[in-house]
């Protein structure tokens, strides 16, 4: 059977809607959601009341947990600190604007969600902040899936979709310790394993202003990536008649995404 | 007594550029000036002034200031060659009505600087013919930036965004910006040709404090935003207790570099 | 110039032990460099000596660099020195009298000193950690799978790891092997095999076992107090 995977939402409602109706199209009814529903967008309760209306099932974003928690992000996560203040902008113009009930239902979010081998979460299963980049070291990439107990890991965060295969793995190694005097060698054969990144919907960020999704077929295992037009000028609109920073609207017209990526991918805050 | 030659030319021709490399050509000693069209409402040197002065300055080190003094023994040197920059924020409807202005002449009479030749870009064949816009009239923003430190990577997403049209349509820019490290960043873009260029200083600033040379921003287009421009500004540039921390692992790095030598 | 490092972890306040070594080393030719990878408190003895001694060696031994490692971590969170959480990791494991006799176990005079030490160094490409950067109880094991090990060394962009958490004296090396990844974006796909490279993860023991490094060679030795070489971990250069 098909399903549908969204994530990073970041109350742009024009685009949901637009990639919604891509996916009732098709005939797909199974949607999760991998988080991030809100954040620099102009509409975060319109988004969160049309997640809740169609029963999505969602995982908790780093935004999501940000506006809930208060700021919790570390400030390390942010690449500059221009990143930094007009996120904190766009984080408190979101907390004011959000309903005590949406508030409550992003709350109620689980940081990740599994379906027997899939396993569906915003950044890693480390962490809602973690990047896992498409060329990341592969083995490092390996040991997110493998710790996680899946075969195929869904994830989102970086706003960049693609699907990547890890097989034909191998690593040898050499033991010396105080039990043995001659060096002990072994080779330990890795699995194969696949990393989806869902892209984002709401705040695409792949070289165009086309919002992204993924399809999986879980007879096939087949992925296919799906990108949708919507109108962007509605949301850019929005975006400045609500008052947050007219850049935003700049950049989304443009397919540069606001969130520009913390240099250090894989960093993990430590709080 | 040397030779004098004014420059003229409309923004982003490329007249700073040809008076570095000739000052570089010429054996002799040089000297420079910068002029505007207009008075600068009593202040000593705009922004602009100030970036291409100290560019140029750091470039050459012996260059002369010919602002400060223009007639020392050395400028009436025979191999002497003083370089007079005019800056005009309009293009002439005509290129034959080139003249120079009555601000510009009084202020070339009271520093004794009378050109012998006047050379002007898209006129005269010697200079080259880059390709510039053709425009009637330019909105003009600059901003002294003195003592300002910027976050490094803020100030690549602001280059990006301004460069870009996020703030309304940009033909020009042109910074010289103060960095943590002590490094001042030459910054120069013109809409004609692709890419910013980026040149470090040579001189560069011990990672104490703010530091003392001079550091501005100039901005010529249409329909310019200047009001997000300053406000995004003021959220790239560093606090002292950021600034402070961005230098303390770098003080200790000089330290440890001289103990270790 | 031979450089060897001594790598000490886990003496949970025995200052005899430390004196020992410190005696061993002084016969030992060219160490450098001592560094005690943590777990310097414990809930078993008084450690006010050793925390004196650390903070103030004799002038004839070699200079103790420290970092924190487990046992100061739940001091300290216990003692409210980081932020609003307690030991809930010694509680759960060890049962609230741990708690109180660890908290008995060292004077509070020496909480300042112990939360100003660092999470870890890096020397040269080495990494000298208490567990590893993903976690200061990270257990890494001759048995831990080599995809963690090859983790943890790619967080922290060293070759080589040397850890105490375990209390395990090993020398572990990745010898060979890759991994095929093949990227599918808008773009189009892309092939790439990772290739494993030269690291190794170094447990270094606890207590009385401790380890020298040879920093030329690569070679770790495998001590015990008082005792000869347990082994020679060959270096893999």
């Amino acid at each position: 059977m098909k399903h549908a995977v969204i994530s990073c939402l970041h109350a742009n409602l024009a685009a949901v809607k637009a990639v919604l109706n891509d996916i009732d199209q098709k005939g797909i009814s199974d949607i999760t959601c991998l988080g991030d529903l809100v954040g620099y967008g102009p509409q975060p309760n319109e988004v969160v009341d049309l997640v809740r209306e169609r029963d999505i099932a969602s995982c908790q974003g780093c935004w999501d947990e940000d506006i809930i928690e208060g700021l919790n992000a570390c400030e390390c996560s942010y690449p500059s600190q221009l990143a930094e203040k007009r996120g904190h902008l766009a984080h408190e113009w979101t907390a004011e604007q959000l309903t005590d009930i949406n508030k409550d239902f992003l709350a109620s979010l689980p940081t990740s969600i599994r379906r027997d081998r899939i396993l569906f979460v915003h950044g890693s299963p480390n962490s809602q902040h973690e990047y896992l980049l498409p060329d990341m070291n592969a083995f490092a990439a390996l040991e997110r899936v493998e710790k996680a107990g899946a075969d195929t890991l869904f994830c989102g965060h970086t706003h960049q979709p693609y699907v990547r295969e890890l097989k034909n793995g191998s690593i040898r190694v050499r033991l010396q310790n105080t039990s043995n005097h001659n060096a002990e060698e072994k080779e330990i054969n890795l699995p194969m394993r696949k990393i989806v990144n869902a892209g984002s919907v709401g705040e695409p960020r792949h070289g165009s202003t086309n919002a992204t999704y993924v399809i999986h077929d879980d007879v096939t295992g087949e992925v296919e990536i799906k990108e949708v037009a919507y109108d962007i000028g509605l949301t850019c609109q929005a975006i400045i008649d609500a008052g947050l920073p007219r850049i935003f609207a700049w950049r989304l017209s443009h397919g540069f995404e606001f969130a520009e990526q913390a240099e250090d991918a894989s960093h993990v805050c430590e709080r | 007594m040397g030779q004098k030659l004014l420059i003229s030319g409309s923004p982003g021709c490329g007249k700073t550029t040809w008076i570095l490399n000739t000052i570089k050509r010429n054996q002799g000693a040089c000297g420079y000036l910068r002029l505007t069209e207009q008075a600068n409402n009593g202040q000593e040197k705009s922004p602009e002034s100030l970036i291409d002065c100290t560019f140029l300055k750091d470039q050459v080190p012996h260059l002369q200031d010919l602002s400060s003094c223009p007639d020392t023994s050395i400028s009436k040197h025979k191999d002497f060659l003083s370089l007079i920059e005019l800056s005009q924020s309009q293009s002439p409807d005509q290129l034959e009505a080139v003249g120079i202005n009555p601000y510009v002449k009084s202020q070339l009479e009271s520093l004794k600087l009378q050109p012998d030749r006047h050379l002007h870009f898209g006129r005269d064949s010697e200079l080259p013919n880059n390709d510039t816009l053709v425009f009637k009239e330019l909105e003009s923003w600059s901003l002294n930036l003195a003592k300002s430190v910027w976050d490094p990577q803020s100030l690549n997403t602001f280059w990006f965004e301004l460069v870009n049209g996020a703030y309304g349509d940009v033909y020009r820019a042109k910074g010289l910006m103060n960095l943590p490290d002590g490094q001042s960043i030459f910054f120069n873009w013109i809409v004609s040709q692709k890419g910013s260029q980026f040149l470090p200083l040579k001189t560069v600033s011990p990672p104490n404090g703010r530091p003392e040379r001079p550091s501005g921003l100039v901005i010529q287009g249409k329909g310019l935003d200047c009001i997000n421009i300053q406000s995004t500004i003021n959220l790239c540039l560093l606090n002292d207790a950021l600034l402070e921390m961005h230098q303390i692992p770098l003080r200790d790095r000089q330290s440890e570099a001289i103990y270790a030598s | 110039m031979i450089e060897r490092w001594a790598l000490v972890s886990g003496l949970k306040g025995d200052l005899e032990t430390y004196e020992l070594i410190q005696r061993d080393l002084k016969k030992a030719s060219g160490v450098t460099a001592l560094f005690v990878l943590g777990d310097m408190v414990g809930p078993e003895r008084n450690c006010d000596a050793l925390l004196n001694r650390l903070q103030n060696p004799r002038r004839d031994e070699l200079q103790p660099q420290c970092i924190y490692g487990w046992w100061e971590e739940q001091l300290l969170t216990e003692q409210g020195l980081r932020g609003e959480q307690k030991a809930d990791a010694l509680r759960l494991n060890q049962g609230e009298e741990a708690v109180t006799a660890l908290l008995n176990a060292v004077d509070t005079y020496h909480l300042k000193w112990l939360s100003s030490l660092q999470f870890g160094f890096i020397e040269l490409d080495c990494g000298l950690i208490h567990g590893s950067s993903a976690d200061i109880g990270d257990n890494l094991t001759p048995e831990t799978s080599p995809l963690i090990l090859i983790d943890r060394l790619t967080r922290l962009d060293v070759n080589r790891l040397f850890t105490a958490h375990s209390t395990k004296q090993f020398h572990l090396e990745l010898t060979g092997g890759g991994l095929d990844s093949q990227v599918k974006d808008l773009n189009g796909e892309s092939q790439h095999q990772q290739r494993v490279s030269k690291q190794s993860i170094i447990g270094i023991g606890a207590g009385a076992n401790y380890t020298i490094y040879d920093v030329g060679s690569d070679e770790t030795h495998f001590l015990t107090v008082g005792g000869q070489y347990n082994t020679k971990g060959k270096g893999f250069a």
